[in-house]
């Protein structure tokens, strides 16, 4: 055991999947079955490999520290100009999204199962390589290797959704795509201003981002007008991308469009995981390294968290097509992470890293068993549906579990999460902002906290309608035959979902386990904004003509 | 200065020429069928011959020819896309004999070749050309094989179309920038470029207050002559034409050779402004002007060109159309450098006489930019090739039938995207290759395109680094030139995308015929090792390019003003093999 380094560990984990691509495009020749098998075979291999290593990361009190584990660094395009290594670690913010998209990549796998019958190889092969770019963009310590991953990712999946998705799919696929990509291109400069701004001060060139992080604290970006506003314009620049990532909210155009035309294993990988990127961006670049400018943008991206949350809810509650509903939760649950985000407590942030590993979860979950509804009657239409729950019985107390786990219910994943980012919204809003701001802010928390409640409105009415009520029996879709003569879930959909139930339960009943070793790094992320974000409100306050008594001290960052 | 030794330096132009030669007269005396084996042979003995030329470091000069670094790098990338081209044109058929159900050409190949051949060596002659005239006989020796190639490749009325509008603009193009040249043998008295940048930099009265008034016209004219070859805004609206007008070699040879000579005539006609290095009173009132209108001319013409390119691909239905159009925006992108090295050594200039620059990298020195151009058209030309290859190893498509409607209609070329649909399925190496191809060109990483990209939005941000963004200033202008390039980076995805949307995500209709011969495949699959091999590791060619763009601008580099010998230049011999 010693022998293997967790460095050789976190690449062969990454290159595992890749591999697995090779075999099963060799065993092409062997029908659907071999490949297939091969694809599980390997995202078994790789998620065994990924918990192995998540499990040395909590076997090493450093890394829980907050120092990246497993750090390697293989030099790549070194020369005059750039200094990009393949620098690859893990690191509290990363570890348990790294987990994750080992996780979901099997329950893409099967849940594809019997679905994907036209070309297999190409097929299971993308899915394999989309896994590989995913573990890399969270595994990559250096800025170019993140963002050639980030982009890549779009690749695999374009594919996916273009060929094996529904009746609009190349429309989907074109302009999930594009959109994306206009908005990371703008990131893309963003970042290497940061880059710039470096080797101006440090007169090297790194594309490290730790150093990246350490010199911009050294040295900040310009916030003031004789400094051009460089820092916001660095901000918006990545925000660009971001936010169409993940989505908030005016950029969301695309996702329910992809989602609804994706593949079902597609759908589970973009939702679970590819969403978080955004998420994980804006941990891992806007606010430790450009404090000043999220301090002064978060009022705004906390309403339009909160615009989200309202807004995806209210479109998800006058939804027909079950996959368009779970495509805008998807849109309202990320208003969350996005509010717990921008709330800058500790509580709220550390609640919307967890709620990140939630929702990936339960619309995961959500979207693998609409995808297998679709498979069983061919429709997706909640008024074809009905009655579900007497013919499938396990197929229902899965997609309840999950509807439970996203509304929030309490003893599951989703409360935590939500009561987390909730309860630092109100402490932020309470006592963390100075006197104008403070009418506003309860406003917004309060409006999210009634999202909870439209939340389980729309999620509760479509589970009453599709699985409950009078039966309904659509037409059954015919090119499976026989295969479908058992209404309720096969061997390899529990494959699918079960995992994602285990840890909905210990997540919602140990959240220690998976909050503890994320924390001191999620609050290093968040502690130069949290401040900037304090003396912003404090330097308000002292402003105002009046010192209103409701202001208190600022939020302690650390406890 | 011994003109045995202007004979020397020239040997690869000249071994091109006899090889030319051998094809012409082989094929019209001695029944020779094989011209572009002819081609490939003299390639690979320019080659042989080149490699024994003085290295990369040295600086050779006689009469008006100059080796530096840049021409050798020009002359390799020359001999090497020349072998790839000459592939993919050995295996493009014309149509009307394919509508004949002939099959492989085998007839006329020589005058081809030969042709093909003479325009390798016109564009030699464009990097090493250290004079005026030269480098304007060196470009009229790559236009006028270019239309000659274009009427006898294809013997159709489009096909004359496409050879004759060539020739007109062509003719046009030439004499503007004719005009411009003329106005700084005006301003210079000499045709030679040390000759005319030494001119420049004279503090004296006369020069200067001429220099000031024809330097517009000089500058425009000469920059604008060369958009032609660029297929740059203003000059480029022939190309969708004649793209279409003529067949998958022609189209990757339009989309190669002609920027690659506008790349060469843009970076000597820049160095024009600060090759001869600052007099002992600073930078000269003329050098500064022409350094300043050079980046402000190219900043607007790259934003333009690549706006425009982009957007008017995404029209196009006919595949070669659409590349063109790409071609066009390409253009731009490679324009965003060329601003870059400008804006970069106006800025140098300014600084020379006081501080150097903040960051003492050589990132800022001023060769970002045209180190980013050559660059990026390294990683511009290996895919399209590529994709040209490909087209023209797939050749020919069965049109719609169906048994009992009469006899089966003759084969028609692969003309509009649509053609390739669910290429996926018939020809899955082909589909791959296109796919990666249009990827790269679209600029995703980690492909060699994306690469490219990073040079160019890097030289953009950080010009004039320590200054703030005000509104007018050249930093605002190049940022915005920055988000520019971004967005049409975004834009140019969506009709790439098409492609491959055609090729993968739809089903066959009509069968794909594959008949253009294994030269097309071949030059296909060389450019999809090559785009590979970037891929994984872009660094030894962007050593190369940084090698021949250090060399452009090397009086800048070097921090120190170091004046070049001017009258002594002819004096000035490297070693001679």
């Amino acid at each position: 055991m010693n022998g293997f380094s967790p460095q050789a560990h976190l690449l062969l984990t990454i290159v595992t999947p890749l591999l697995g691509a090779i075999v099963a495009w060799v065993l092409r020749s062997r029908g659907l079955a071999a490949v297939r098998q091969s694809a599980a075979v390997t995202s078994l291999v790789t998620l065994g490999l990924a918990g192995w290593l998540v499990i040395r990361f909590l076997g090493d009190p450093a890394a829980i520290a907050g120092i990246p584990f497993a750090r390697t660094e293989l030099p790549w395009l070194t020369g005059d100009f750039f200094d990009v290594k393949l620098s690859l670690g893990l690191d509290g913010l990363s570890l348990w999204m790294f987990g994750l998209s080992a996780l979901l990549t099997v329950t893409a796998v099967f849940v594809s199962w019997e679905a994907i019958t036209d070309r297999p190889v190409g097929f299971y092969a993308l899915l394999l390589v989309l896994e590989s770019a995913m573990l890399g963009v969270f595994a990559a310590r250096d800025l170019l290797l993140f963002y050639v991953f980030f982009e890549f990712t779009l690749v695999p999946l374009f594919f996916l959704i273009g060929i094996w998705g529904h009746e609009e799919r190349r429309k989907a696929a074109v302009k999930f795509f594009v959109y994306t990509l206009a908005g990371s291109l703008l990131t893309f400069l963003g970042l290497l201003v940061i880059v710039l701004w470096n080797t101006a001060h440090t007169g090297t060139i790194t594309f490290d981002i730790e150093r990246l992080t350490d010199a911009t604290i050294l040295h900040p970006l310009p916030m003031s007008a004789e400094g051009g506003w460089l820092q916001m314009v660095v901000f918006l620049a990545l925000l660009a991308g971001f936010a169409v990532k993940v989505p908030i909210v005016p950029f969301h155009t695309w996702l329910p469009l992809a989602h609804v035309e994706a593949p079902t294993g597609g759908s589970v990988d973009l939702a679970g995981v590819l969403l978080k990127i955004g998420i994980y961006g804006f941990l891992r670049f806007s606010l430790p390294m450009l404090p000043e400018a999220t301090a002064a943008a978060a009022p705004w991206l906390f309403g339009l968290g909160v615009a989200g949350i309202v807004y995806g809810a209210l479109v998800a509650l006058v939804q027909t097509d079950l996959k368009r509903l779970v495509a805008y939760s998807s849109v309202s649950h990320m208003g969350y992470v996005v509010m717990g985000l921008f709330a800058l407590t500790p509580l709220a942030v550390e609640g919307a890293n967890l709620q990140l590993i939630n929702h990936g979860l339960a619309s995961a979950g959500l979207f693998a068993i609409v995808g297998m509804i679709y498979e069983r009657f061919h429709t997706r239409s909640i008024a074809n549906l009905g009655g579900i729950a007497a013919k499938a019985p396990w197929l229902t107390v899965f997609f309840m579990l999950f509807t439970f786990s996203s509304i929030g219910l309490p003893g599951l994943n989703g409360f935590v999460g939500e009561f987390m980012i909730l309860a630092g919204s109100f402490q932020r809003a309470w006592s963390g902002v100075s006197a104008p701001w403070q009418t506003p802010y309860l406003v917004m928390t309060l409006l999210a906290v009634g999202g909870v409640v439209l939340g389980a409105w729309y999620m509760l009415q479509a589970v009453q309608r599709v699985f409950f009520g009078p039966s309904r029996e659509p037409p059954r879709h015919d090119s499976h035959g026989a295969s479908h003569e058992r209404l309720d879930l096969r061997w390899y959909e529990f494959a699918a979902l079960a995992p994602l139930a285990v840890f909905v339960f210990w997540i919602g009943l140990v959240p220690q386990t998976f909050l503890a070793p994320a924390s001191a790094a999620v609050r290093s992320a968040a502690d130069n904004a949290a401040a900037a974000f304090t003396a912003r409100m404090t330097v308000e306050e002292a402003s105002l003509p009046v010192v209103h008594t409701t202001f208190a001290a600022p939020i302690a960052s650390t406890p | 200065m011994t003109s045995l030794e202007t004979f020397t330096l020239l040997a690869p132009e000249i071994v091109l020429i006899a090889a030319a030669l051998v094809a012409y007269l082989g094929g019209a005396f001695a029944g020779l069928r094989h011209g572009w084996m002819v081609a490939l042979v003299g390639i690979a003995a320019a080659m042989s011959v080149t490699g024994s030329q003085p290295g990369d470091d040295a600086v050779a000069a006689a009469g008006p020819v100059v080796i530096d670094g840049f021409s050798t790098f020009v002359r390799w990338t020359v001999l090497g896309v020349g072998v790839l081209l000459a592939l993919v044109q050995s295996g493009d058929i014309f149509t009307s004999a394919a509508s004949r159900g002939s099959g492989l050409r085998h007839g006329g190949t020589c005058e081809e070749a030969g042709t093909f051949l003479v325009m390798l060596a016109g564009l030699s002659l464009v990097g090493i050309a250290g004079d005026l005239v030269l480098l304007f006989a060196g470009l009229e020796l790559v236009s006028i094989p270019t239309y000659i190639l274009l009427g006898l490749k294809r013997t159709d009325a489009r096909g004359q179309e496409a050879s004759i509008k060539y020739f007109f603009l062509s003719l046009i193009a030439s004499s503007i920038f004719l005009y411009g040249a003329a106005t700084l043998y005006g301003i210079a008295g000499t045709t030679s470029l040390t000759g005319i940048a030494s001119a420049l930099q004279s503090s004296d009265a006369t020069i200067s207050g001429i220099a000031t008034i024809l330097l517009p016209v000089a500058l425009g004219m000469t920059v604008v002559g060369t958009m032609f070859r660029l297929a740059a805004v203003p000059m480029h609206f022939y190309a969708p034409d004649v793209y279409e007008g003529t067949g998958p070699g022609n189209a990757a040879m339009l989309s190669t050779l002609p920027k690659l000579a506008g790349l060469v005539v843009l970076g000597r006609l820049l160095a024009l402004g600060f090759a001869a290095g600052p007099s002992s009173n600073g930078i000269g009132p003329a050098a500064q002007a022409w350094l300043d209108l050079f980046w402000q001319l190219t900043v607007v013409l790259a934003a333009i060109t690549m706006t425009v390119g982009n957007v008017m691909a995404l029209w196009q239905k006919n595949i070669r159309r659409l590349l063109a159009c790409s071609s066009i925006a390409h253009a731009g992108y490679l324009l965003v450098g060329v601003a870059v090295a400008a804006a970069a050594a106006a800025t140098q200039a300014e600084q020379l006489p006081g501080e150097s620059a903040v960051i003492g990298t050589r990132w800022t020195l001023g060769l970002g930019g045209m180190t980013a151009s050559i660059f990026y058209l390294a990683t511009y030309v290996l895919p399209t090739i590529g994709i040209f290859g490909a087209l023209a190893y797939l050749g020919h498509r069965w049109p719609e039938w169906t048994a009992g409607s009469g006899p089966r209609p003759p084969r028609e070329e692969i003309a509009a995207v649509d053609d390739l649909d669910g290429l996926s399925g018939t020809n899955p190496v082909a589909a791959f290759a296109i796919a990666l191809f249009a990827l790269s060109l679209a600029g995703i990483p980690p492909l060699p395109g994306f690469w490219g990209k990073l040079t160019l939005a890097a030289g953009a941000l950080e010009v004039d680094w320590t200054a703030p963004i005000a509104w007018g200033s050249r930093r605002a202008w190049f940022v915005s030139l920055a988000v520019i390039l971004a967005v049409n980076a975004a834009i140019a995805a969506a009709y790439y995308l098409r492609i491959i949307a055609a090729m993968y995500f739809k089903a066959t209709k009509r069968g794909v015929q594959a008949d253009g011969g294994l030269a097309g495949g071949l030059a296909m699959l060389t450019c999809l090792i090559l785009v590979f091999f970037v891929t994984i590791q872009p660094r030894g060619l962007l050593a190369a390019a940084t090698r021949a763009g250090t060399s452009l601008t090397s009086p800048l580099a070097g921090g120190v003003p170091e004046p070049l010998p001017r009258v002594s230049q002819q004096e000035k011999v490297g070693r001679i093999p």
